[in-house]
């Protein structure tokens, strides 16, 4: 080769390596400031520019986090670190071949299992009487579309957020707005009440999540003590307090979930492993433990160990994004609401969807799921302005509810399961309870019966 | 020519060590709704061992079958209907959401 050859060679050896990233379209490249420890961010989604940690070149970085300290690498310096840690013989080939078979060996086991089908063994169950439930309380107020709403522990205030940005705290009984508080964003997407019911956590485009303490000073401007405590690079779709006031849980659009501590703004604990944004998020009742479940736009449901961030089961089987997930009051299974116009059961223990709620009249999407206090019944809000009541057991459904004028957002049964409350998208919260129901009849038989 | 000939060598040469470095192909966000969802092939090592790692975490949890599962959800369900408002319902008196029925002053 001559000496012009070698040169050209060379050039283009160090360009090959050099372009790595230059794959990306430089229009996605966001110039940002050093990221702040506090801050949560997807793996491998958010790209910086800037000095290399390792190579200290500038270039473009992958935001990555290891043992939850965040580094900033180049593409090159990540694939060199996991290219170390390779066991002799490993090759990408080898690495993709182990998981295609780790994924059959998944699938067999699990469908060794399935020795039948949730309905199927339901059969023996009584079917439920004929529903009516009524709409009980109108609640309006909201200048624009619900978007989320939580039920305050004692049962009786409820707290709202809408797209016009406002939140306001109810009381569900009498109707009356007791605080209501501007946020200074629009799309307000997640509220929560704090188990205490002194304050209330919500968030949306400003990719933060905010905790507003609640007085009983009715006067008193409530965004003078607004908390930041959750700071994501996506907006924030769904909050939650943990059983004490001190930590609160947060999914995001950037695809990962976090622990925050609200005294500090603390990140104590974050979750990566969905591939697209997170919608909802849903902690397991108290006696199963410190899990919680997430389902997000990469049509999987991810159920993670609080304590150590570790995804411990996926389960990818709706057809497309995961709006809502809620646990069974047991602990032991959750179902999901999706765009794909189903609902699903999944068994945790039997690590598998055991139930599949649709109907082919239905062809719009779910947008939020609860359980009633027994687990027997699902309540699913549609996009199609409906809420449907299943039968969680024998997969049939049981009610349909008309009345909301728009998309029905969020769906949410009281913690003493005496009602549910829907929020919509035509401006108002309705709360609705059962008028009767001849299967109380049947219970009472039952009881005098056997 | 010659400069023709070495820029179509060049130009193969840098195919080849693209694919041999296993670049990861990033394809444009997808528009869905108003959320995006990216698509990536997972061609890179260190994806690779992230997803082979959590496979073998889910591999190795323990299972029990779905008969079993459903049993218990259905005991549960029994054991807590007859405590369900939603389900068997609140005789008027208790319910605190009936309708609220205007006073009359005799």
């Amino acid at each position: 080769m001559s000496v012009s050859d070698w040169l050209l060679f060379l050039l283009v050896r160090s360009l090959s390596l050099a372009s790595l990233p230059g794959s990306i379209p430089f229009s996605s490249l966001q110039v940002q400031p050093q990221p702040d420890a506090k801050m949560c961010d997807q793996t491998f989604l958010a790209i910086t520019f800037g000095p290399c940690d390792s190579c200290g070149l500038n270039k473009p970085l992958m935001n990555i986090y290891l043992k939850n300290e965040p580094i900033n690498y180049c593409s090159l310096c990540v694939e060199l670190m996991a290219c170390q840690g390779l066991a002799t013989g490993e090759t990408i080939h080898t690495l993709k071949a182990e998981s295609e078979s780790l994924k059959t060996k998944l699938e067999e086991e699990r469908a060794k299992l399935h020795d039948v089908e949730l309905h199927q063994v339901a059969e023996k169950v009584e079917a439920l009487g004929q529903f009516v439930m009524k709409t009980r309380r109108t609640l309006k107020g909201h200048g624009n579309k619900v978007l989320c709403m939580d039920w305050c522990r004692d049962k009786r205030r409820i707290v709202s957020s809408s797209q016009d940005g406002k939140v306001i705290v109810w009381d569900a009984y009498t109707t009356n707005k007791e605080h209501a508080v501007t946020m200074p964003c629009t799309w307000v997407m997640a509220c929560a009440y704090a188990p205490s019911g002194c304050a209330v956590a919500c968030g949306g485009l400003d990719n933060k999540c905010s905790v507003y303490p609640l007085s009983l000073d009715k006067n008193e401007n409530l965004s003078a003590k607004k908390k930041s405590v959750a700071m994501h690079t996506n907006y924030l779709s769904s909050c939650s307090f943990t059983n004490s006031d001190m930590q609160i849980l947060t999914s995001s659009g950037d695809g990962t979930c976090a622990l925050w501590d609200v005294e500090s703004g603390q990140l104590l604990q974050s979750f990566h492993g969905h591939s697209a944004d997170v919608l909802s998020l849903n902690l397991a009742p108290s006696e199963t433990g410190n899990t919680f479940v997430s389902g997000g736009c990469d049509k999987k449901a991810n159920v993670w160990d609080m304590r150590s961030g570790q995804n411990v089961q996926s389960f990818e089987t709706h057809e497309s994004d995961i709006n809502s997930v809620k646990y069974y009051p047991s602990g032991d299974a959750f179902a999901t609401g999706s765009d794909d116009a189903t609902c699903r059961l999944y068994d945790l223990r039997a690590d598998r969807e055991v139930a599949i709620y649709s109907k082919e009249s239905i062809i719009f999407g779910a947008s939020s799921v609860d359980f009633s206090l027994s687990g027997r019944l699902l309540f699913a809000g549609y996009n199609d302005y409906t809420i449907n009541v299943w039968d969680v057991l024998k997969g049939t459904r049981v009610a349909i509810l008309f009345g909301h004028e728009n998309r029905v957002s969020t769906v949410r049964v009281s913690p003493d399961g005496t009602a549910f409350c829907s929020g919509s998208w035509d401006n108002t919260l309705r709360s609705h309870s059962q008028v009767g129901c001849s299967s109380g009849k049947w219970w009472r038989w039952r009881l005098n019966g056997s | 020519m010659s400069t023709t000939n070495n820029i179509a060598q060049a130009r193969k040469l840098v195919e080849q060590l693209r694919i041999e470095a296993g670049i990861e192909q990033f394809s444009p966000f997808i528009r869905h709704d108003n959320r995006w969802q990216r698509m990536s092939t997972t061609n890179n090592i260190a994806q690779a061992r992230k997803l082979v790692e959590q496979l073998r975490i889910e591999a190795g949890i323990e299972r029990i079958k779905v008969s079993k599962a459903a049993a218990d959800l259905m005991s549960y369900c029994e054991q807590h209907a007859r405590s369900d408002p939603l389900l068997v319902g609140v005789p008027t008196s208790e319910n605190p959401f009936k309708d609220k029925k205007p006073c009359i002053i005799l």
